[in-house]
């Protein structure tokens, strides 16, 4: 314990010195530039790592492919250029100006968005590219029939910028601010990525349909990084514009797009550091090749093509998993192999197959969900069909059936992911039909994916809070500032996450919280997916087949737990699942479906005997069934 | 309105013209989204270089300017060497930046088919240089053949070539994918990669084939269009790729015969556009198409809408 504490004191520690570090070389740099030349470069490499810094919001954090990003940086640019400058005649102060340019162009981003939001991968892609496109013709035309972007002879002579009365003209003094503006997007990209923002938009680039589900309103989400992206690359723009004292349609062009999408990548898109070593990486390295300037371009093709082939984590990757202590999952701290699976079992026995606790709760008559006449039509197939049904509140209840009776569309229906066709669902009451999944989730249901759909790239714990998301309200202010708002949340959501983890033992927990979902044995993911649908904080459980693929021992254990969540925690269940020893088990109730239609209702051993449910399963009737 | 109806039949034949042209880029996109689900970025470039093959090809033959052999044996030469070498670098693309990523994330595959896209119009801007190429057809054709009056519309000979060409490749492209046994492959693959896979389809053959065929017709796109237009620079690749995936989009990308409809729609659409609009505009046309149809009906004209399975 004494150990850990100065190790963390020691981190602590480490990290200002590593921040004064920084601040001391930004401050010594200009002055160590042997000649103008260089100071300018240092200069654009500072544009450069904020234009990366705001590009691997987009891309990098939220797994949007934005290839609009230069033309952001483009109205930044040329906004600035009307702003402060002979054209329009209208002079505005810098710390007017540059707040205005930036806010303009995410309101333009957000229009964009807006737009297209609803397209995914290639779509977003493509329409950003096109929107690129009119965007620079606008640029080169729109000097007829009144002259307002230049055209080709672009914008030039802008106002110089004076700050409190200090004017800044000279290269060091721009060396300093727009690394100063650097400096503070570095720093406010550390604190958006570590907070929910950061962890909703990995859920989305992970997997955006699990992260609706998780209750991320995925659409907004989506749209906040499509602004924070185009509020920073109009910042940049507006400062490119005053450095360059000018602004030319080409200079916010294609080759610019692939130029600060390299950066990103090289560096590892989501990757801060990386993407800052990426951008200061690709601005001084043509320098010292400029004799092959003409393979510029095409080298940076080919540097896309590799990395992609290669490490699509980009560079920084590598020598994060260096540094990290490599722990062994088999074995203990001390270095002791850990128990197999099945000596496991035998130790825990008597622990896993008690419920663990004073049975509290039981099935009580309050109706909390039902579904009235729901029908799903997928073009002429009923996947459901008029099914009515009603759940209890702490009610454990089963839905059995064969293959394609309708069991997982009953799930997506409820959850949100499609709307019926026709009928309703009400919640405690209040009709929940066509909600969106995160509103479901945000109402009290969450539910697991059949197929495992976590968020692979993300640690355990993460994944947990990514469902604490529709429970927090800390908007960006509040992140970028810490402000106590975002500082309690955190701090609830990280014990909210631990807590949920902790019930299923040391399993999700230890060093597992570290470790990405994509490592976790099936068993573990299968567990991860409904310690996921529990931080959410809701009341009722939507669990698909979540036994399946565990061995017998596993299935028992899950079964317990399944019981354990309703009769010690009060959740409850509507669940979906192939093994009858299960259903028999834990349900209160079953319902048995077949081509979408409810064929029996009631306990296990009516629908074990019904008829009809012998001959959906069997086929045929069996002579002495019960 | 009068000379606008006066233009109409022009239009007409124009916006055929160029829509069949569309159609050939699009079919090359909407195949290799068919079936691996990527957009191709490259596949303007791969149109691009298609252009300067058959610039050389004319180039090299009509050397003397005088005419050594017969001009239908030299456009045929233009449009299969095209074709021959635009199939040769979009297999070699699929081969080094496309087939290790068949399992990697969307955006992994879209970031590499970007890096092709540069590389290859880079590339030819460095070898060929900036400057337009223009090819020199006239002594190609006879004087009596270089214009057709039909009624109100004029056919330059080039224009009915192309339509007849262009057609005549999508017609060969749909009997090839409906009647023989590499087409049936290619539908199943089409549908499910793995399934095919699991039936007995090799199919990294069908997809390289798949390059292959799409890479071909796009690179006699970019040969006919300079027949028609007479122009090829290294740039072209861009417009003609955004155009040729909206023709995709509109027709419902993944599906062959939707590609050539909303080519063909497209061509006229812009076609007719021009009466009303600035030039400088007229590519405003084809983004407008697209951005309406994937926010109205992003599963295009003929695709079909698919929930996604969860």
């Amino acid at each position: 314990m004494e150990a850990y504490l100065t190790k963390i004191r020691s981190g602590h520690l480490n990290r200002k010195i590593r921040l004064a570090a920084i601040g001391m070389v930004l401050l010594i740099a200009p002055i160590l530039m042997p000649n103008n030349y260089w100071l300018r470069i240092y200069t654009m490499t500072g544009l450069w790592v904020m234009l990366s810094l705001g590009l691997n919001i987009v891309a990098g954090f939220a797994g949007l492919l934005d290839l609009a990003y230069v033309a952001f940086f483009g109205i930044g640019g040329y906004i600035f250029a009307l702003l402060s400058s002979a054209q329009l005649n209208i002079h505005l102060p810098f710390l007017l100006v540059l707040p205005l340019s930036a806010i303009i162009t995410m309101g333009i981003g957000i229009v964009l968005g807006s737009t297209s939001m609803r397209l995914k991968g290639d779509y977003l892609a493509i329409v950003t590219l096109a929107f690129a496109q009119i965007f620079k013709l606008l640029l080169l035309n729109l000097d007829t029939p009144i002259n307002i972007t230049g055209g080709v002879n672009g914008l030039f002579a802008f106002d110089p910028i004076s700050l409190f009365g200090l004017k800044i003209i000279s290269f060091e003094a721009y060396a300093y601010l727009i690394w100063f503006f650097a400096a503070l997007v570095a720093v406010g990209s550390f604190r958006i990525k570590n907070s929910r923002f950061g962890r909703g938009w990995e859920a989305i680039r992970e997997d955006e349909l699990a992260a609706e589900a998780m209750g991320v309103n995925t659409t907004w989400m989506k749209l906040t990084a499509f602004a924070g992206g185009a509020l920073i690359a109009g910042a940049t723009g507006a400062l490119f514009a005053s450095f360059q004292d000018s602004v030319f349609p080409n200079n916010f062009d294609f080759p610019q797009l692939v130029i600060v999408y390299c950066m990103v990548i090289l560096g590892g898109l989501g990757n801060i550091t990386g993407v800052i070593l990426g951008a200061i990486f690709l601005s001084i390295l043509p320098e010292f090749l400029r004799e092959y300037g003409a393979y510029r371009m095409m080298s940076y093709g080919l540097i896309l093509i590799a990395l992609m082939a290669l490490r699509p984590q980009g560079i920084m990757g590598q020598v994060e998993f260096l540094l990290k202590k490599k722990k062994r999952p088999d074995k203990d701290d001390s270095g002791r192999l850990k128990d197999s699976t099945a000596l496991y079992y035998e130790k825990h026995r008597s622990e896993i197959l008690s419920s663990g606790g004073p049975e509290i709760f039981s099935k009580s008559n309050a109706v909390i969900l039902e579904l009235d006449g729901v029908t799903q039509d997928f073009g002429g197939i009923k996947a459901v069909d008029n099914l009515s049904f009603k759940l209890h509140e702490r009610e454990i209840l089963s839905i059995i059936g064969p293959n394609g009776a309708g069991k997982t569309t009953v799930f997506n229906l409820i959850s949100g992911i499609y709307a019926p066709s026709e009928g309703s669902v009400y919640f405690e009451g209040a009709e929940i039909t066509g909600f969106k999944p995160h509103q479901v989730v945000n109402a009290g249901i969450a539910r697991t994916f059949q197929n495992l759909r976590l968020f692979n790239k993300m640690n355990v714990l993460d994944n947990a809070k990514v469902a604490q998301f529709c429970r927090t309200k800390a908007g960006p202010l509040s992140i970028l500032f810490h402000l106590p708002l975002h500082r309690r949340e955190e701090k609830e959501t990280d014990q909210k996450a631990k807590e949920i983890l902790n019930l299923f033992g040391t399993r999700l927990t230890g060093y597992r919280y570290d470790q990405q979902a994509l490592f976790l044995s099936y068993a573990n993911r299968r567990r991860m997916e409904i310690a996921r649908a529990l931080a959410t904080n809701a009341k009722i459980l939507l669990l698909d087949e979540p036994s399946a693929g565990m061995n017998p021992q596993e299935t028992i254990e899950i079964t317990g737990f399944i019981k354990r969540l309703r009769d010690v925690f009060g959740y409850t269940i509507l669940l979906i699942e192939h093994k009858l020893n299960v259903v028999k088990t834990i349900s209160d109730r079953v319902i048995a479906l077949d081509y979408g239609i409810k064929i029996a209702e009631g306990s296990y051993e009516q629908v074990a005997c019904n008829a009809q449910v012998i001959e959906a399963y069997l086929g045929r009737r069996r002579q002495s069934a019960c | 309105m009068d000379i606008y109806l006066q233009q109409l039949p022009q239009q007409l034949v124009n916006g055929l013209t160029l829509g069949g042209v569309y159609a050939l880029i699009a079919i090359g996109y909407t195949m290799v989204y068919g079936i691996l689900g990527m957009l191709n970025f490259a596949h303007g470039e791969i149109y691009m270089i298609g252009g300067f093959t058959g610039w050389w090809v004319l180039y090299l033959l009509t050397k003397s300017n005088e005419v050594i052999m017969h001009a239908a044996l030299v456009i045929s030469l233009m449009i299969i060497a095209a074709m021959a070498v635009s199939a040769l670098v979009g297999m070699l693309a699929e081969r080094v930046a496309y087939r290790p990523l068949r399992n990697a994330p969307r955006i992994n595959l879209l970031l590499s088919a970007l890096g092709v896209s540069i590389f290859l119009q880079n590339l030819v801007l460095n070898y060929q240089g900036a400057k337009v190429r223009s090819f020199h057809i006239s002594s190609l054709i006879p004087e009596s053949l270089r214009v057709i009056q039909i009624g109100p519309a004029v056919f330059s000979f080039m224009r009915a070539l192309v339509i007849v060409i262009t057609f005549l490749l999508m017609g060969l492209l749909a009997l090839m994918i409906k009647k023989t046994k590499v087409g049936k492959a290619m539908r199943a693959t089409a549908q499910d990669i793995e399934a095919a896979a699991f039936m007995g389809v090799d199919v990294d053959r069908i997809v390289v084939l798949v390059f292959l065929i799409g890479s071909a017709l796009g690179g006699a796109a970019g040969t006919l269009v300079g027949l028609l237009f007479t122009q090829v620079d290294y740039y072209v690749g861009f417009q003609a790729g955004l155009k040729g995936f909206t023709a995709a989009v509109l027709g419902g990308i993944g599906n062959i015969y939707g590609a050539m409809l909303g080519g063909i729609l497209l061509g006229l659409a812009e076609s007719l556009a021009v009466t009303f609009l600035p030039s400088a505009y007229k590519d405003v046309v084809a983004f407008v198409i697209l951005i309406t149809v994937l926010i109205v009906r992003p599963w295009g004209l003929m695709g079909e809408k698919i929930p996604e399975k969860v």
